[in-house]
């Protein structure tokens, strides 16, 4: 090897090296994550029966936070169901739940992955390796590898929103009114008076996740895993490629 | 094995094993790399990347802070005909739309919506969490509303004045400068080298006639045909150079393959064929509403109002409400329990459901007798009814009568009375308390049902029959079970269904729309809306409303008027649809009669009550009758992708110059109808645009929607600097071809004094004034609220244009995205704030006595059932016979698509394309299952999609969503200059149901299947059969 | 299915454990499924043993420095492996791996070098410049030290069962993958890891050993065994799942016919473990190299199922989601490479280390 490349090489190794040193100083040494603030518990409350299905919430989640296409912090399932003779329309606005008792925290080796005092769990995009042990752990299929920054991406509850004192995206632009937010520890508000008022569930209550958010109107065929006819999606297709054959 | 050998395959081995690890592990190795280097990394540790917000709100204080790098603005929404006003939200620096959301103030967007007298920063306020307004007064964009910002970057934008350079249709193109552009279209010329082509000064000849001969075609100007979308807030502008400067007649939206059913069914209901008003129910104080062929929540206009109140009605309110439609959409919701349900209905046939009722109704006297038998608004007046109707009127029923169909009227009894010039004699009712035939207005509460006869004065019988009657005669014409069997719906549900709907008083109603674009959508819709005058629900709280209306704008207003100007051309003449204009007043019906022959039928039908109908403009122009076009202008509209069976019938035609000698189009993007013009001029996106909106319905209160640029335009621009839109080159075009109405002196204020249009400010900022100033002006805008609008970056053209004292007021409108009529405005007592004057008609006159041309009957003037029909009146289905053709295709609208939505990817990675939904037993029978592809094959041709088997369908129904499967909008390649525009599949994806259109056996020529009455097109019921492809 | 229930928009989620998670549990497996085969020899002193337990060392060693290459690459941000020393996570079964795995290699290779000394001397003596010179450092004297190797096996064996218990608790305690969630996985990872193994052995007999028979009765009945434990655990496994007692089982079944029979039932169970043991006890000794191969197949088969399948089950939605194979460093690439390295280090090790005892390599 000639001398320049060699050094050029050197070069880049010793780079490499110091950045890695670096970075991970800066890691160890921001142990003060944001934690939030113990007081409030945040929370969602969705009345199905305002839910009109027409995914402004999805498409909101999307543009606020910078989903890449084709990954999803929030969807709103559309399902039919025949029951006796009648067919019903289904909906069901699905986002992680802010668990109390999360799959997806300890899994994680590296804590990347952890819940604020104010219960919003989030993701440390700067520690995550990417190891995807969360995406495996979350029974509600809250959470995906974002292909941009490689690591682990789910909803946080618009915590950057939440804490200007605006609405998370999805909420604010929900046309049926259906998504409620708000801090479940406040009796007085909306969310705690909705549950208080009406009979609510969660989603998967089977897997002991404690899920925060509550569901209006839940019907017992789509608390679970729904069996059924599955959908056409492709991915591929909501990528715009054309499928290799 | 020799060792030589052996060592050989070991350094074989060796070099492919360390090239496989090399490859395999170099994307590891450069993700180490990447990640070392902070490659890529997310802008914040926790929020990824999402921008900051836009400002900020102290949860204690309610104090706003504002993120000085954005701004949010208030404008209006383009992602379909809803229009509603939204907030847009900009990134300062790279003028990039970041976030899109509804506007506070507009009752399109949120319910309930603020005081218009709030602050600007009151209004963000009350979006935040700060006493948990936000959650109240949330305002909202949908889906679509969400995603289509993206239209404003789409790469297959058209953002230069385009001519083609290969043949028509080819996707190559030549980018031009606009002077060039305004140039050639005017003066035509040898421009493509195929020979001389008539400019557009050519063309506009108001005086001399089409054809001599036949002189109510009109001057040779109205050859010139020009397509606008519908009043997206520019409409108007583009009317006023078609209509009044350049004098055609052939300008119009594309309300007949939008709606043109149900708005003519509206039409007779309230007795205007000219302006087609038409009603919607008062959701939230409503207690029971059937949807019959329209999906709240779904699709729908309003779309997101009528989502949103339905869908708080349900829960929250007293609403429980019923969707009749062949296919379940999100109209319906489980979680609503037995508040909302489905019922499946045989497409086309809604006409046969709603006069079983209707029979019902009559049979069991459960209509609102005492609203009916208000013969006039001043029995109604005293009777303290908000309407009245015609249903006690008194129709001539002797056919040998030179008045059959027509009200009894006082001249008929009395042929000397002196009539006021223009003005029909009052019809005649007979009144309950004397017994007697009186004048309407003059009578007090009349019998419902009479058949009888009446004298004259000089003593002759005439037979009549109240309309009411008529009615009767013809809901009974069919028994309940055969109506039951006629739409597949059980003779006791629609029993049930009666029942209900009269059991509410004047808080039930029907709302119908799109599900009644049939061959037979007329009478379908026009039965479906008569069920609102059985209730006499009109005007009411919890009722039928006309709507809040707007602030009178493009008018002629308080401080302009943008209506007259000298030199306007009163366009005139028979359009291409040949409609409103009764065939037996033609030259060519009169020289048939000369001729001994029998005029009917005609070559093509004509339209007598219909206004114009784009969707016939190219048939007609190609077929030349009544007569040929020579040039068209497409601006914003798609009718070879929008109507049923248009692609295939003319898509060649257009091709060939010869037959349409000059196509221009003004459009952002290339879609499937201008792909065939001679030149494209790029226009303005969204919120990029000028304009003045309004609601459709729905809205109790006045609303006026600003739509104003927000942001820059991204196109090129005039030599003057100016961004090429629309009005720019309608502007250059007028003015260099001299025609009124544009240019220096075209606009004048309520003092005569002259101004100049020359921008599209000059016109839309007038607007703006008369908005500001209808009814009382609004107050000045504080420095402040300009600021914090983005109003800002407008403000100098707002001084520039307005007067001095007008500016501030406009700028108030603008920086609330409009001007807004109160909520505490919609109601007066138990009344409408806004109500309908004129009477609801059981019977309407002019359909009555209206002929087919092809055969030259008589329709009937009340609804009546009957079933889809060609346009001679024959039997769709005789035509087309079931066992041919066993199924019916319908198209149900996608709740996630719209035709403004354009291969918008955070949209279609939702629902990336249509299927074809088919019922279980149907697909049993022919032994597919979800996901297998199946062929549709029609009369007119056949399309290849996946099957979605589903309970939630009519049997013997298939529906496919529109929106999908276009073969333009990016989903080609193009070649623009020397850069090639390289396809993108997203728009690409699924069926396009309009493929399965056909042209009407009965119509010579090109033609498109229509409704036999009005002429809507036909999307709906079209004959189909079904195999596994 | 329940065509009651038709699901008209949902969206799928993809798979994030790819195709280098596969590479990582085969090739583990394969070691540590090896290693266990050098314990009679080397640690039990059976002498007959021998040149069984070298040919797995020579396993176990190049599979174990293999695997953790792959592992790494399938994480999304390889370069952050460090974190996993930063933040150690008691709660979490990777982060223990994290520090199992290294402990396995580092022992193992202790292990593999205290066997090699004695022969690397002789290397050193019999051979002349470079080689000679890095045998005798290598060597580092070279004397034999059966006590010590006893020693470092039974610590090797405990950091291997460490090891075996991680991978298989992973995916064992993952609630949401009902497939995985249940004691099944991490006996079963055993079972395959030593049938593989085993048929590794019996191919690598004949193809880079000297086809000695011995060598391939030992290993075969070995296989017998583990290929017998492997479907006696997967019928217990189906037979709690069609009892409706385990959901893992239920869902097992599941797999087993509707949602990837193809894969699952046909080529897995019957091709890749039924055959081979068929043809064992069939006594065909020419066959025998086919069941290796098969067993070796399988073992990466059933992994390839677990994971990729296991993660192609929606959790909310129904029906079984899409998957094909990537070309690139995610799919068939990335497999190619991990096999790729795994030859790279059979060949060097074959080519520099007396792998085979002092006895071949004076012979030769
Ligand atoms: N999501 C969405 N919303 C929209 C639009 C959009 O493109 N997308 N476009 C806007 C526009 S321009 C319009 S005009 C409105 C139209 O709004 P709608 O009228 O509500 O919508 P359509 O889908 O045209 O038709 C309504 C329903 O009629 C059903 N239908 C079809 N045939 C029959 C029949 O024979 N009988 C009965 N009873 N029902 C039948 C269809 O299945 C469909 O669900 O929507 C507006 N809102
Ligand atoms: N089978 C079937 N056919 C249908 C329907 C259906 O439900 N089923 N729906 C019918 C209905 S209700 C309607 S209203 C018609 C609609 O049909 P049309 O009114 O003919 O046209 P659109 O398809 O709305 O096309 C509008 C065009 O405007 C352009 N455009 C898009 N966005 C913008 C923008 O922001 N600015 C400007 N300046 N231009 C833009 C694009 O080129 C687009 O093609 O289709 C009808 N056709
Ligand atoms: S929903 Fe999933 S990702 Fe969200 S907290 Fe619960 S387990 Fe974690
Ligand atoms: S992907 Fe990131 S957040 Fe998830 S478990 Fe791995 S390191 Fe933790
Ligand atoms: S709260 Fe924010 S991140 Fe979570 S689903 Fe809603 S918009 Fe997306
Ligand atoms: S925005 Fe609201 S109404 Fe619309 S789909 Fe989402 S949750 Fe449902
Ligand atoms: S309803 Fe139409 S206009 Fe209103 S936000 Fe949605 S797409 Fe925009
Ligand atoms: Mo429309």
């Amino acid at each position: 090897m000639e001398e320049s490349r060699r050094k050029f090489f050197k070069g880049i190794v010793v780079a490499a090296g110091t950045t890695a040193l670096a970075s991970t100083a800066k890691v160890s040494a921001a142990t003060e994550r944001p934690r939030g603030d113990a007081d409030h518990r945040w929370g969602m409350v969705v009345d199905l029966r305002k839910c009109i299905g027409c995914q402004a919430c999805t498409v909101a989640c999307h543009m606020e936070n910078d989903v890449p296409i084709g990954k999803f912090r929030t969807i709103v399932s559309n399902y039919e169901i025949k029951i006796g003779n009648k067919t019903r329309s289904v909906v069901l606005p699905r986002l992680c739940n802010h668990c109390e008792d999360p799959a997806c925290i300890p899994v994680c080796p590296v804590k990347a992955t952890y819940q604020r005092d104010d219960g919003i769990v989030v993701v440390d995009n700067s520690r995550c390796v990417g190891c995807a042990y969360c995406v495996q752990a979350c029974p509600y299929d809250a959470r995906f590898i974002n292909p941009e920054t490689n690591t682990a991406d789910k909803c946080t509850f618009c915590v950057h929103r939440v804490e200007a004192g605006l609405l998370p995206a999805c909420v604010e632009t929900c046309v049926g009114g259906a998504r409620m937010f708000g801090d479940l520890k406040d009796p007085q508000s909306q969310v705690s008076k909705l549950i208080e008022k009406f009979p609510t569930e969660g989603l998967r209550p089977e897997m002991k996740t404690r899920p925060q958010v509550y569901y209006i109107g839940l019907d017992k065929h789509f608390n679970s895993k729904v069996e059924g006819t599955p959908s056409l999606w492709k991915r591929e297709e909501a990528l715009g490629e054309e499928k290799e054959s | 094995m020799s060792s030589s050998r052996r060592n050989f395959i070991k350094r074989a081995t060796l070099v492919s094993a360390a090239s496989a690890f090399g490859f395999g592990y170099s994307h590891t190795a450069s993700q180490m790399l990447k990640s070392a280097l902070g490659d890529k990394k997310p802008a914040d540790p926790i929020f990824g990347n999402a921008p900051k917000p836009e400002f900020s709100v102290d949860l204690k204080t309610g104090k706003l802070q504002l993120n000085p790098e954005q701004t949010v603005a208030y404008t209006m929404c383009m992602g379909c005909s809803t229009i509603c006003g939204v907030r847009v939200r900009i990134d300062k620096k790279t003028q990039k739309v970041l976030r899109v959301t509804g506007n506070p103030y507009h009752v399109l967007s949120s319910e309930p919506f603020l005081p218009y007298q709030t602050s600007v920063r009151d209004s963000f306020q009350a979006l935040s969490r700060y006493q948990e307004k936000g959650l109240l007064a949330r305002s909202t964009a949908c889906g679509r509303g969400n995603a289509v910002l993206d239209k404003l970057t789409n790469p297959d934008r058209v953002k230069v004045p385009l001519k083609r350079v290969g043949p028509r249709g080819s996707g190559m193109w030549a980018p031009i400068s606009f002077e060039q552009l305004v140039e050639e279209v005017v003066e035509g010329g040898d421009l493509f080298s195929e020979g001389h082509v008539d400019g557009l000064r050519a063309i506009r000849d108001i005086k001399t006639p089409i054809d001599p001969a036949q002189p109510e075609f009109g001057p040779k100007s109205n050859q010139l045909a020009f397509m606008a979308p519908f009043m997206d807030g520019r409409l108007r502008f583009a009317a006023r150079f078609a209509k009044l400067s350049f004098g055609t007649v052939n300008f119009t939206g594309h309300r007949s393959y939008c709606t043109l059913s149900m708005r003519s069914g509206y039409a007779a209901l309230l007795g205007d064929w000219k302006k087609q008003p038409h009603l919607k129910p008062d959701f939230v104080n409503s207690e029971f509403l059937m949807f019959i062929g329209t999906a709240p929540g779904n699709a729908g206009n309003p779309f997101k109002r009528q989502g949103k109140l339905v869908a708080q009605a349900r829960s929250e309110g007293k609403l429980k409400y019923v969707v009749i439609d062949p296919v379940l959409t999100n109209s319906d919701n489980l979680a609503a329990a037995e508040r909302s349900s489905w019922i499946p209905i045989k497409p086309n046939t809604d006409g046969a459901l709603v006069m079983g009722m209707i029979r019902w109704i009559l049979e069991k006297q459960r209509f609102d007798e005492k609203f009916l038998t208000q013969p006039g608004p001043a029995a109604a007046k005293v009777a303290g009814e908000a309407s009245w109707s015609n249903a006690t009127h008194l129709v001539i029923v002797d056919p040998d009568h030179p008045r059959h169909g027509h009200f009894l009227r006082t001249s008929d009894l009395d042929p000397k009375q002196p009539l006021r010039k223009g003005k029909p004699a009052p019809a005649m009712v007979i009144d309950m308390a004397s017994s007697k035939a009186e004048a309407f207005n003059r009578a007090g509460p009349a019998t419902l049902f009479f058949q009888g006869k009446v004298q004259t004065k000089d003593g002759k019988d005439i037979a009549v029959k109240t309309s009411m009657s008529i009615l009767k005669e013809e809901a009974d014409k069919y028994s309940l079970e055969e109506y039951a069997d006629i739409c597949g719906i059980p003779a006791d549900t629609i029993v049930g269904l009666a029942r209900e709907f009269t059991s509410h008083g004047k808080l039930a109603a029907v709302d119908t729309h799109g599900g009644t674009m049939g061959s037979n959508g007329f009478y379908n819709a026009f039965a479906i809306v008569m069920l609102n005058a059985l209730v006499g629900n009109l005007n009411w709280k919890g009722g039928t409303s006309i709507g809040g209306g707007r602030f009178k704008e493009i008018a002629p207003g308080p401080r302009y008027n943008l209506k007259k100007f000298p030199g306007k051309v009163k366009p005139r003449g028979l359009g291409l649809g040949r409609n409103h204009f009764p065939y037996e007043k033609s030259v060519e019906y009169r020289r048939k009669v000369a001729a001994g022959k029998n005029p009917y039928p005609t070559q093509a039908p004509w339209y007598p009550l219909s206004p114009a109908m784009s969707s016939e403009f190219l048939t007609s122009g190609l077929n030349g009758y009544p007569y040929r076009l020579k040039a068209l202008i497409l601006w914003s509209s798609n009718p070879l992708y929008g109507i049923a069976g248009m692609n295939t019938q003319v898509h060649e035609k257009l091709a060939d110059p010869k037959q349409l000698p000059l196509i221009i189009s003004v459009d952002p993007f290339i879609n499937e109808s201008n792909v065939y013009a001679d030149y494209i001029v790029p226009d303005s996106v969204l919120y990029e645009s000028w304009g003045w909106g309004s609601a459709w319905g729905g809205n109790l209160t006045r609303v006026s929607t600003a739509r104003w640029p927000v942001i820059e335009p991204d196109i090129a621009k005039t030599a003057e600097g100016v961004p090429i839109e629309m009005e720019v080159f309608f502007i250059a075009v007028a003015k260099r071809m001299g025609l009124p109405g544009f240019g220096e002196g075209a606009i004048q204020d309520k003092d005569g004094n002259k101004y100049p249009l020359n921008r599209a400010e000059d016109f839309y900022l007038r607007a703006a004034a008369n908005v500001a100033y209808f009814g009382g002006a609004v107050p000045d805008v504080s420095d402040e609220e300009l600021s914090l609008s983005g109003v800002e970056r407008i403000a100098e053209r707002l001084r520039e244009t307005l007067k001095p004292e007008e500016w501030r007021k406009v700028a108030y409108v603008y920086a609330r995205g409009g001007r807004f009529e109160n909520a505490d405005q919609a109601y007066q007592g138990e009344w409408l704030k806004y109500r309908y004057k004129k009477p609801m008609q059981i019977y309407d006159e002019h359909l009555a006595t209206a002929r087919n041309s092809l055969t030259g009957k008589r329709y009937t003037g009340t609804p009546t059932w009957m079933g889809p029909k060609l346009s001679d009146g024959s039997s769709l289905d005789e035509a087309f016979p079931v066992k041919q053709w066993p199924f019916k295709v319908i198209s149900t609208k996608s709740n996630l698509q719209s035709s403004h939505t354009i291969g918008l990817a955070s949209l279609q990675q939702i629902h990336p394309k249509n299927a074809i939904a088919i019922h279980v037993d149907d697909a049993a029978e022919l032994g597919v299952s979800t996901g297998d592809q199946i062929r549709v094959t029609t009369p007119g041709g056949s399309v290849v999609g996946a099957a979605l088997v589903r309970n939630g369908i009519q049997q013997g129904v298939l529906s496919i969503e529109h929106g999908f499967g276009h073969r333009q909008l990016g989903a080609r390649a193009y070649r623009i200059g020397n850069k090639l525009q390289k396809a993108n599949r997203l728009s690409g994806y699924g069926v396009t149901i309009n493929d399965l259109g056909f042209a009407d056996p009965s119509r010579k020529g090109l033609s498109v299947l229509t409704d036999w009455v009005v002429g809507n097109v036909a999307r709906q019921g079209l004959p189909a059969r079904v195999e596994r492809a | 299915m329940n065509s009651n229930i038709v699901d008209l928009i949902s969206v799928t989620r993809e798979v994030s454990w790819l195709s280098w998670g596969v590479q990582y549990f085969f090739l583990i497996g394969l070691s540590y499924g090896a290693f266990f085969l050098t314990l009679p020899a080397f640690v039990f002193g059976r002498k007959n043993m021998q040149k069984t337990g070298r040919l797995a060392l020579l396993i176990a060693i190049s599979c174990g420095i293999a695997a953790p290459v792959a592992l790494v690459s399938d994480l999304h941000q390889p370069g952050r492996f460090y974190n996993f020393y930063l933040h150690f996570t008691p709660t979490s079964w990777m982060s223990w791996g994290s520090f199992f795995l290294p402990a396995y290699v580092v022992l193992l290779l202790v292990y593999a070098w205290f066997i090699y000394r004695p022969d690397l001397e002789l290397q050193a003596n019999n051979q002349s410049g470079m080689l000679a010179r890095v045998s005798r450092l290598l060597a580092f004297g070279g004397n034999e030290a059966p006590a010590v190797i006893k020693m470092l096996g039974l610590m090797t064996l405990f950091a291997a069962l460490l090891v075996a218990t991680y991978t298989g608790s992973e995916m064992a305690v993952v609630r949401a993958r009902p497939l995985w969630n249940g004691p099944m996985m991490p006996l079963l990872y055993l079972f395959t890891g030593l049938g593989g193994a085993a048929g590794l052995g019996l191919l690598l007999n004949r193809i880079i050993g000297d086809a000695s028979e011995s060598v391939s009765n030992q290993l075969s009945r070995f296989l017998v065994v583990f290929l017998s434990l492997t479907m006696l655990t997967v019928l217990l496994w189906m037979l709690t799942g069609l009892a409706g007692h385990s959901s893992s089982g239920m869902v097992l079944m599941r797999l087993a016919t509707e949602y990837n029979p193809l894969l699952f039932t046909l080529l897995w169970l019957s091709i890749c473990t039924l055959l081979p043991f068929l043809l064992i006890i069939n006594k065909r000794q020419q066959t025998w190299w086919l069941s290796g191969f098969l067993s070796l197949t399988g073992a990466w088969l059933f992994r390839w199922s677990m994971f990729i399948d296991g993660q192609r089950i929606p959790k909310t939605g129904a029906g079984f989601n899409d998957y094909s194979i990537p070309l690139g460093t995610e799919g068939l690439l990335g497999i190619a490479g991990t096999l790729g390295l795994w030859l790279l280090l059979v060949i060097m090790i074959t080519s520099f280390i007396p792998w085979q005892g002092s006895k071949q390599n004076t012979s030769v």
